[in-house]
């Protein structure tokens, strides 16, 4: 009994260390993982942006891979816009912090975007999938319309 | 001396004739014009499956609220019962029909510089399209910015009527290149910043501009200058650079709406047009 208790509690101590040391990252890490996040999503999207507009052929393996790693993708940016790095330099708006509701909702049409996304991948049909790394890419911009800076 | 009358009034038919056809305007080149003019931002609904040009579309101003009329010759909702002319009053002076001014919400502060045959065309395009009964929403404006005769005094402090003129100095591309950019683009309403008066600063003509905390950028040579015109045109064409990145809407929006239905040579002429203009430094923060 006392062995397991004594288990459970060097479990929860070290659990709470790991929390501890996930919230201590420093700001400055934060922001270069979120930006590394948002240049492969800019990897994977734009050959799948590109056929949709016609510019490259049209590869469905291409596309479920792709649709796959965004999808997880599109889920990892968003703890990094912890509000200690409010004040690193970067090209995300104040606005971020200060409107987190509407932060929330725009990054969360992301997700869901790219879910679908991959769901529409494994479907099989060119011009649902086509209409649908549309969708994605409107997630992008209207997000990026309220919340970076202009590029 | 009789025999020469026959060819002479038959060429004179031919006169009248033509000139007939160039005062009809050619609707098919005024579609291409108002995709150049991205007419339809602000004169469409945003809402999904909105009529084109039916009106709707919400414009957030420090002055208050402006909505984008219906302009499908509709005769009650839409401008169905203009004339010519009365078009031709709107985009050069800025004027109703019944000769009240317009809110620059409405750009003529650029049109104007649309020259005469070109709004002929523009004419004719609004004039061949369906009419919709959707009724314009009338603007919703701060207390003291709603009397439009204001706008008589703020017309004569920053408004010069007038078609744009080409440089002979420059090219020909670079002059077609500054009618797409300052007459039909009206680039300048959103990236040159403007004066507490709403009025646009032009000796900071495209140096970008601040719209509410986010930032509009600098288009001149400055910021251009690292930008090759290969990436421009991708850009512009497709609203996303090569490495995946996706513009912001507003921006995505004009793409969609004029700058990727541009033809190759007025693409090209806008590239040189900006890269002409003289490098002006970014605002200050």
């Amino acid at each position: 009994m006392k062995v397991k208790a004594v288990a459970v509690l060097v479990a929860l101590v070290l659990g709470a260390a790991a929390g501890t040391v996930l919230a201590q990252q420093k700001p400055e890490n934060l922001v270069k993982q979120r930006q590394a996040v948002m240049t492969l999503q800019g990897k994977y999207f734009g050959p799948m942006a590109g056929m949709a507009q016609g510019k490259v052929p049209y590869n469905a393996e291409v596309v479920r891979r792709n649709a796959g790693f965004l999808d997880n993708l599109s889920r990892m940016p968003w703890d990094g816009f912890d509000p200690s790095t409010k004040d690193v330099k970067s090209n995300a708006l104040p606005a971020v912090f200060t409107d987190q509701q509407k932060f929330k909702e725009a990054s969360s049409r992301l997700e869901t975007e790219a879910n679908k996304l991959y769901e529409v991948s494994r479907s099989g049909d060119e011009g649902a999938v086509k209409n649908q790394i549309a969708a994605v890419g409107k997630a992008c911009g209207s997000c990026h319309e309220s919340f970076r800076q202009k590029q | 001396m009789s025999f020469a009358k026959g060819p002479a009034l038959a060429g004179l038919f031919i006169l009248l004739i033509s000139a007939a056809a160039l005062a009809q305007g050619d609707a098919k080149r005024g579609e291409y014009l108002a995709k150049a003019g991205g007419c339809v931002g602000c004169h469409t609904d945003e809402a999904k499956g909105a009529t084109r040009f039916a009106g709707g579309r919400a414009l957030k101003t420090p002055f208050g609220t402006f909505y984008g009329p219906n302009i499908t010759p509709h005769p009650q909702a839409g401008i169905g019962r203009w004339s010519e002319a009365d078009f031709v009053r709107a985009m050069r002076e800025g004027r109703r029909p019944d000769g009240a001014h317009y809110y620059p919400a409405f750009p003529y502060t650029s049109f104007t510089r649309i020259v005469d045959a070109d709004l002929r065309d523009l004419w004719a395009y609004l004039r061949s399209l369906a009419p919709n009964n959707q009724a314009s929403r009338p603007h919703e404006l701060g207390f003291l910015y709603r009397w439009r005769f204001v706008l008589g005094i703020w017309k004569w402090l920053f408004f010069t009527a007038g078609p744009f003129v080409p440089e002979p100095a420059k090219s020909a591309l670079v002059n077609r290149g500054a009618y797409l950019v300052t007459a039909l683009g009206h680039c300048g309403e959103c990236h040159t910043p403007r004066n507490f008066l709403g009025a646009v600063k032009s000796s900071r003509f495209l140096a970008g501009a601040k719209l509410g905390e986010t930032a509009v950028p600098n288009i001149t040579p400055t910021r251009l200058k690292n930008v090759s015109d290969a990436e421009l045109k991708e850009v512009l064409r497709t609203g996303m650079t090569s490495d995946g990145d996706v513009l912001a809407e507003s921006m995505a929006e004009v793409v969609r709406n004029t700058t990727s239905q541009l033809t190759e040579q007025d693409l090209d002429a806008v590239l040189a047009y900006l890269r002409s203009l003289p490098p002006l430094p970014d605002e200050s923060k």
